[in-house]
């Protein structure tokens, strides 16, 4: 067993097929105890039978796998090992010590299992399903209601939020890709509060909406609230604005 | 794929809703069956994963986190009001260890059984254990160990537990018991398990024991 005089940055050793040191760096004397010069001595025994498995094979060249080994510190350190076997059948080894990468995990893992210990399933239970009934209550706050053939209704229901509108585009899209509507009315009448990103959200469906059937989306009963936030954006007469849906059936039914 | 590898696959991916979703089919299965059967071995697999050279003690960490979620949450759904307890357990990993799964699948099975438990997860020390044995006076104590260098202090362990005014059952179990002959490292009156099973035969005949001695 030599020193290897280079000042290598990792533990290096240098193996020959039965497990023999031939070879070690300045720092894997630091991190080992080489008294035995067998690379046996210093790896866990689970781990050894590991390193026998995967070094078995001459054929691949570059090896690469984590090991526990029995280092000067600690009996149990984690190392992940590079590996090449080169031409005359010696496997050259670098160290990488990895306890100090894995330190920060281990130490959520602490904190997740005292919160665990202190979770509230009941609760935890009751909010999965709180969340399950609001999803449900967004689909419900706007339904696609096919008019005719070529006209259909989404009347809009309670507050604009982004996850609300993000629920509707959903199913909105889907039933106008599958028929086939030109005209699309979106009712706000029954609309309540109005928050930014949900309007941000909506506007993004109507431009959707509006490549979609090649039409401008007509909007109706836009309360001045509405209209505010609304016309924050940019909004490419992609729509047009109407009182009542009562005027638009009107014109529609009167037209045909 | 099998149903435990499908587990370990959630779990490897932190992936909570599946892992719960997979062991709710299993609705069917006792309490002890689905840790036997199925929480186990799929643990068992990342285990195996790790000596495949397919994953990294990190995703073995994850899937540990994500297995506990499992089994806190499957203690809730099943165990559901407090019984009236008449024995008391501990239950408490060495100082050091770190597998505390199987520990705490143990716990769950004892309350199950109307024992009231006293859990303290991984890496207790010994005079922590001493103390609050000593305060709580548990029947039984569980000590869980699954790494060979542990070892040498199950002894004291054993040995500290054993001065106490009212010596409590100690049963130890954890991966070792399987492979290892873990006898010299305890004393005479230590209760050895190598797995569920064998700790569902004990606490059975354990608690027909005791009826037969209240009906004296």
């Amino acid at each position: 067993m030599q020193h290897f005089n280079e000042p290598l940055p990792l533990p290096f050793l240098k193996l020959d097929k039965e497990g023999n040191i031939i070879y070690y760096s300045t720092l894997a004397l630091e991190h080992f105890d080489l008294q035995e010069d067998n690379i046996k001595s210093i790896v866990d025994e689970e781990s050894y039978e590991k390193l026998l498995k995967y070094s078995s094979d001459h054929q691949t060249r570059e090896l690469q796998m984590e090991l526990v080994f029995k280092s000067r510190k600690t009996p149990l350190a984690l190392y992940e090992v590079h590996m090449v076997w080169d031409d005359d059948l010696y496997a050259n080894m670098l160290l990488v010590p990895k306890d100090g990468s894995n330190q920060l995990l281990v130490e959520k893992m602490a904190a997740l299992q005292q919160r665990l210990a202190s979770t509230d399933f009941e609760l935890y239970e009751q909010r999965e399903e709180l969340e399950q009934i609001l999803t449900r209550l967004h689909e419900l706050s706007g339904p696609f209601i096919p008019l005719t053939d070529k006209m259909s209704l989404i009347p809009l229901f309670g507050d604009i939020t982004e996850k609300k509108i993000h629920i509707i585009s959903q199913s909105c899209l889907q039933s106008v890709f599958s028929g086939e509507y030109e005209d699309i009315l979106i009712d706000f009448t029954a609309v309540g509060e109005v928050e930014v990103k949900g309007m941000e959200k909506f506007v993004l469906l109507l431009k959707t909406l509006h490549l979609m059937t090649g039409k401008k989306i007509k909007i109706i009963g836009i309360k001045p609230n509405t209209a505010k936030v609304l016309n924050q954006f940019s909004l490419d007469g992609c729509m047009e604005f109407d009182h009542s849906l009562k005027q638009v059936l009107y014109r529609y039914f009167r037209k045909e | 794929m099998s149903f435990p590898k499908e587990l370990a696959g959630y779990l490897l991916e932190g992936n909570t809703a599946k892992a719960w979703k997979a062991i709710e089919q299993q609705k069917e299965l006792s309490l002890l069956d689905t840790y036997h059967e199925i929480i186990t071995p799929a643990m068992q697999h990342v285990g195996f994963l790790w000596e495949n050279n397919e994953i990294s003690v990190a995703d073995e960490h994850l899937a540990t986190v994500t297995c506990d979620f499992i089994i806190s949450r499957l203690a809730h759904a099943r165990l559901g009001k407090e019984k009236q307890h008449s024995r008391r357990a501990m239950f408490l990993c060495l100082e050091g260890e770190q597998h505390y799964i199987g520990l705490k699948m143990v716990n769950s099975l004892f309350k199950e059984n109307g024992w009231e438990t006293k859990y303290f997860g991984s890496d207790l020390p010994v005079e922590f254990v001493v103390k609050s044995a000593e305060a709580w006076n548990p029947e039984v104590i569980g000590l869980s160990v699954s790494i060979v260098y542990h070892l040498p202090k199950l002894n004291e362990y054993i040995t500290e537990l054993g001065k106490l005014p009212k010596p409590p059952v100690i049963i130890v179990g954890g991966r070792l018991s399987e492979h290892y002959d873990l006898r010299p490292y305890c004393s005479e009156n230590t209760i050895i398990l190598k797995d569920l099973i064998e700790m569902r035969d004990w606490l059975k005949n354990e608690q027909t024991t005791s009826k037969q001695d209240a009906a004296f």
